[in-house]
Parts: structure tokens; sequence; C-alpha cells
């Protein structure tokens, strides 16, 4: 669609002041923070409840907008060869529902959860793909990672050791499979902000 | 007072409140106000009203009262009032309660309006309604810059706390004439300038309990009441909640701090490019949930995600009991759609030459110029979503639309559409007359407009071409 700026101004307009009584915060900054950042898509009810808000879609404005301005002032990489990285996210298939999870890929697939049973809980695993093109540039400068699930909590924090991995235990009660169903199907792997 | 994402809440608000009276009597003198005892007429008299008072406004735009500072953001006091009459149209509750507060007078003692005295207590139903109204907004403005969830109640609650600090720091400033009542408050004997007046720096260095022992100590000395301690139970139940004064207090004071230099507001207000910037993210997350709901139903069923869809909040003990008092009941009937208007004549291209001779006379009549309407045709993007989207509406009507939803003025306007004189969209009366419509016709025919975009925009508004 061909939208002039005028055109965006209305929509803006249209989207955000319009009369819903009783208007409230539909969404918590987590779900709209992973819908924006591609990890986890809205589900169907979500997505009516930010449609039918305005001031949750106020609120997304003012997070997409912040967004913008975070990776605006963000360092620019140091050398040309190290690729900036933003995150991966990646996603629960259908396929692994049934069986027993042992590992998740990321769509980019630079990054592998392995989940390791450890008596009656887990240990989990983050591998990163040497052919990353932002491999060389993490394990020089051991950046602090941290995995999230589709709900925004922390699954492992972390620095990756020479070998490109980072273990830590399992920090939920309920089994990997179980939990990433709760909360998402979906996860990311995003570099933390010193 | 200062609070992430509020405009309204510093000392300027009483110089808008002013002008927003004064223009509303001016607006009240065009329209007939026995409608308003009328509910099916309450959604027509606010698009009469919002027209009347922010032509008004305008008028009065350069003025040294109304060019003056309403915020320590900058924001001008006729830029303020505008833009709360632009929310007025989006929160018409509030109109709905000035409706039946007049009507209520009226009930009482007939057609005030008429009467000599009349501008006095129409000046002061207006005062209530926007002084609600700002609550309103800035409470949602604060949600929206924090994610934390607040109400108007809660904003007059952070703004009488803030007032109370002022007056125990005027009192701890004069202490030798008020030793008594400092000394009610700092709850011991005075021997000497207390401590803690020359320790109280900003608001978050005071105390809770200061707060709730002045409440209790006007009564004695100045003669009303303390907030905290009249009949009204607006704010009794905080007198035990020591614990939610203190945050509320640190709160303030903290964001008064943060925010002493800064130059601009928050985003409230935006460029195009903005609009464009995070529109782009929101077409990307809905069209991202699509997909991902269609997935879902071609493929094998991913196994089902829980929504994360927040609960309402429990509403504090002491929100329900002060809901605005004078505040209208829900009017469902007030928003009813108007019949859809006639189809307008299209008055698009290719004009032929009689046509363009007509046009010409019309602008000139109107002291717009000649070529008016060819030229602002013409300078119209045939890209335009909006276009496309009103293609059976006239130019007048599509201009129409822009005054209302964006104002007179705006920096994405191509000038072919301004008039000279005034370097803004042709007045509302003036498109009626491009149109040879009345005021009412154009008016349903635009608000039609408006719904149509509206509905435009939630059926197909993602789909990209």
């Amino acid at each position: 669609m061909n939208s002039t700026p005028i055109d965006d101004k209305l929509h803006q307009r249209l989207l955000l002041a319009r009369a819903v009584p009783g208007d409230r915060l539909m969404l918590g900054d987590d779900t709209l923070q992973a819908a924006l950042a591609g990890t986890r898509a809205l589900t169907p009810n979500e997505r009516a409840a930010l449609q039918q808000s305005p001031l949750t879609l106020r609120r997304f404005r003012h997070l997409a907008l912040q967004r913008h301005a975070a990776s605006q002032s963000a360092p620019a990489p140091t050398a040309a060869n190290d690729a900036l990285w933003p995150g991966s996210g990646g996603m629960l298939r259908a396929a692994s529902s049934s069986a027993v999870l042992d590992e998740l890929i990321t769509d980019d697939r630079y990054w592998t959860l392995h989940f390791l049973p450890n008596d009656d809980s887990w240990q989990v695993v983050l591998t990163l793909a040497p052919n990353a093109p932002f491999a060389a540039r993490l394990l020089r400068e051991q950046a602090m990672l941290r995995v999230v699930d589709g709900g925004g909590a922390i699954i492992l924090q972390g620095r990756l050791d020479a070998d490109g991995e980072c273990e830590r235990a399992w920090p939920f009660d309920t089994a990997p499979a179980s939990h990433f169903h709760l909360y998402g199907a979906s996860f990311a792997v995003e570099p933390v902000a010193p | 007072m200062r609070l992430p994402g509020t405009r309204y809440q510093e000392h300027g608000w009483e110089q808008v409140r002013k002008l927003l009276g004064r223009c509303s009597l001016q607006a009240f003198r065009q329209i007939d106000m026995a409608l308003m005892l009328d509910a099916p007429h309450h959604a027509e008299l606010l698009d009469q009203y919002t027209d009347a008072v922010a032509a008004a406004l305008r008028l009065s735009g350069q003025g040294a009262r109304a060019e003056a500072a309403g915020n320590s953001y900058g924001d001008g006091v006729c830029e303020l009032a505008l833009s709360l009459v632009f929310e007025l149209r989006a929160q018409p509750t509030y109109w709905g309660g000035l409706m039946s507060a007049i009507a209520g007078e009226h009930a009482r003692i007939g057609a005030f309006w008429r009467q000599a005295s009349a501008d006095a207590m129409l000046r002061k139903k207006v005062n209530d309604m926007y002084a609600g109204l700002r609550d309103k907004i800035d409470a949602d403005s604060y949600t929206v810059t924090t994610g934390r969830a607040c109400s108007p109640n809660k904003m007059y609650t952070y703004r009488m706390l803030d007032t109370a600090y002022r007056d125990i720091a005027q009192l701890f400033a004069g202490w030798r004439q008020h030793a008594a009542q400092v000394g009610a408050i700092l709850g011991r004997e005075l021997a000497g300038i207390p401590i803690e007046a020359r320790q109280m720096k900003s608001i978050a260095g005071c105390k809770a309990e200061w707060i709730i022992r002045w409440s209790a100590s006007q009564e004695q000395y100045s003669g009303a009441a303390g907030p905290l301690h009249t009949k009204s139970k607006r704010f009794s139940s905080l007198k035990n909640s020591p614990e939610k004064i203190a945050a509320m207090l640190i709160e303030i004071g903290d964001y008064e701090e943060l925010s002493a230099n800064l130059d601009s507001g928050d985003d409230w207000q935006s460029d195009a490019g903005e609009a464009a910037l995070w529109l782009e993210d929101y077409w990307r997350v809905i069209g991202e949930s699509e997909a991902r709901e269609a997935e879902e139903e071609e493929e094998a069923p991913l196994p089902d995600v829980v929504d994360q869809i927040l609960q309402a909040p429990e509403p504090d003990d002491e929100e329900e009991e002060f809901e605005l008092a004078d505040e209208a009941p829900d009017d469902d009937e007030e928003g009813e759609p108007s019949e859809s208007a006639a189809v307008a004549p299209l008055l698009e291209s290719p004009a032929s030459t009689d046509q363009l001779r007509d046009e010409q006379a019309i602008a000139s009549a109107l002291s717009l110029p000649p070529r008016y309407l060819e030229l602002a045709r013409s300078a119209q993007d045939s890209g335009s979503w909006t276009l496309r989207m009103l293609k059976d509406d006239t130019l007048a009507i599509r201009l129409a639309v822009y005054h209302k939803l964006l104002g007179a003025s705006d920096d994405s306007y191509p000038d072919a559409w301004l008039d000279p004189a005034t370097g803004e969209l042709p007045t509302l009366q003036q498109l009626a007359a491009l149109d040879q419509v009345s005021m009412p016709t154009l008016r349903k025919r635009r608000n039609a407009a408006i719904d149509k975009l509206y509905a435009a925009q939630s059926r197909d508004g993602v789909k990209k071409e």
C-alpha cells in the first residue's frame, strides 16, 4: 500500500484517538516487546486486544519509538567484519511438542539450546555456531547474553566460554517442553546491554 | 507538578482553563443551547462546539496570554487548550457530563443561558468538564509513558499532595509566625528553628506523616478542613496509608528532579516520520500474528499458547467513592452514526471548462485564489490511501476530514491546500461554500467519510499491496 506522510498521520490519529469507554492497558510490556522483537507473535486474542485498545496502542507506539531510538544510539560495530547482532529468535516447532525436548535452534540457526536431564531437573546449554558472522566478536568481547522465553522471563544469563558455550541450571519447576508451551512457544537469545 | 507524560498539571493550567472558558462562551453563542437537553443531539453539538471553540482559540492565538508557556516543556497556553479540545472529541463522556450538568441546571431554573448571569454559570461548568478531562488525558499519558496504570482520580491525588507539600513548605518558611501549626505538623514543641524545615529541599523530602498532620491541623489553623479530613470520602482512606502517600511524594520529587532540564515533553506530538516508523512496526506485528494464526490453521496445530492479556487492575478502595459526581452516565445513543449522506457529486478531474469557471467564481467569492480548487486538487497525492478510500467524496469533504483529524494547519499539507490569507486550510464555512452545501450537510458528509476511514482501517488497513 502506498502510504503518504499525511496518510500515516491520519492512520495514527484514527488508531489512537478513538473513544473506548473503560479503556485500559491490555498487554504487558513483556508481551509487546516480544512482539516488537519478533520473538513471539501475538495470539489472535492478544492481537484483537491491542487493536481495540487505543491506550495499549499508545504504549506500543511508545515502546516501538524507544526501540528505534535505542537502535540509533547503539555503538557502531568496531570492524567491518564484525556483523552487528541484535539478537536471535526461535520457536518451538510442532514436531517438538510430542517428544521430550532436547534441543531448540534459533531461526537464524546460529544458536542452539540443549536440555540435559539432571536427576529430577535439567541443565540448559547455550551454544553459538562457529560460523555465525558475529561469533568472533562475541567471543572476544565476552559479551553478556541472555535467553528469554516468550513471556520475557530469563532462562539463562551469562557469558560464553572459550568453546562458545554457556551452561546453567534450568531455572523453572516445569520441564522445558511444558514451560515453552505455557510461554508463547518461543524464545530469544539477546545481548544484555552493559 | 510534573509526572511522566503529563502536560496539564503545572501552574500554567490556570491560563489554559481561563482561555478555554472564554472561547467556550463564544462558541456557545453559535449553538442552539436548547438542543443540549436532548441526548440524540449531543454528538452533533459536540461537533459544532469543537469546531467553533477551535476557531475561537486560533483567533485568540496571537495574544501574549495565549502564547505564554502553559507548562515547563514549553507548550503554549493556546496550544494546550487546542489539544485538549482535540482530546474532547475522542472522549465524548466528558461532553455528556457537561450536557447533563446543563440539563440539570435547566430543570432547576429554566433556560438560564438567556439570563445575564449565564456566563459565570456556563464558565464554571466548562471548567469542571476540562478539569476532569485534563486528569483523564494526563493519567492516560502517564500510563503510556510508564507502563503503569493510572486513573484520573490518582492524578488528582498526586496534585493534592503536591499542593499540600507547597503549603507545608510555606509554613516551614514562615515558622516564626506559624509556630503552633508547624509544631502540630512535626508533632513536637518547637525550640528554635526546626531542623526539618531546612532539610526539606524538595517534595521527596516531605514526610507522609507531616502531610497527614498538616491536613488534620488545617481546620484549627486555617478554618477549613484539610483534604484528608473533609466530610467527603475522597481522600479519607489515604490518611491511614502513610506508605502510599510517601511513595507518591517520592515519585513526584524524583521525576521533578529528573525532568528539570528536559526541554521538551514526551512524544505526544509527532512528526510524520515518527508515525511512519511505529506504524511500520504495527503492521509488521499484526501481520506476524496473522501469519502465525494462518500457519496454525493449515499445519498441525501448534500447542496452545496462553494469552497474556492483563487482568483489569483492582480498583483502589477510594477510587470508586468519588467517581466525578457531575459526570454523566454513559449514553449509548450518543455516538449513533448519522444516516449516510447522499453521495457527493464528483468534482474530480477532469473538470470541464464550465466547471472550472464555476469553481473560480465560487472561490473568488470566498476570498480564496480563483484557481484554488483546481490547484488543491492536483496537489493531492494520487497514490494516497486516504484519497482512494474517499474517492467518492469531494475535495472539500476530504479537506474537512483532514481539518477535523489533524487540525487546520499541519506541516504535511501541500501549500496549494492552504488559504494564503491564513496559511491554514480554509475554514469549515469556506469548505461548505465550496461544495455549495450547508454547514450541517458538510459536517454530516465529513463524519460519514471519517466513519468510512475507520471501517477501512479495521477491515484492510494491514494488507499491504
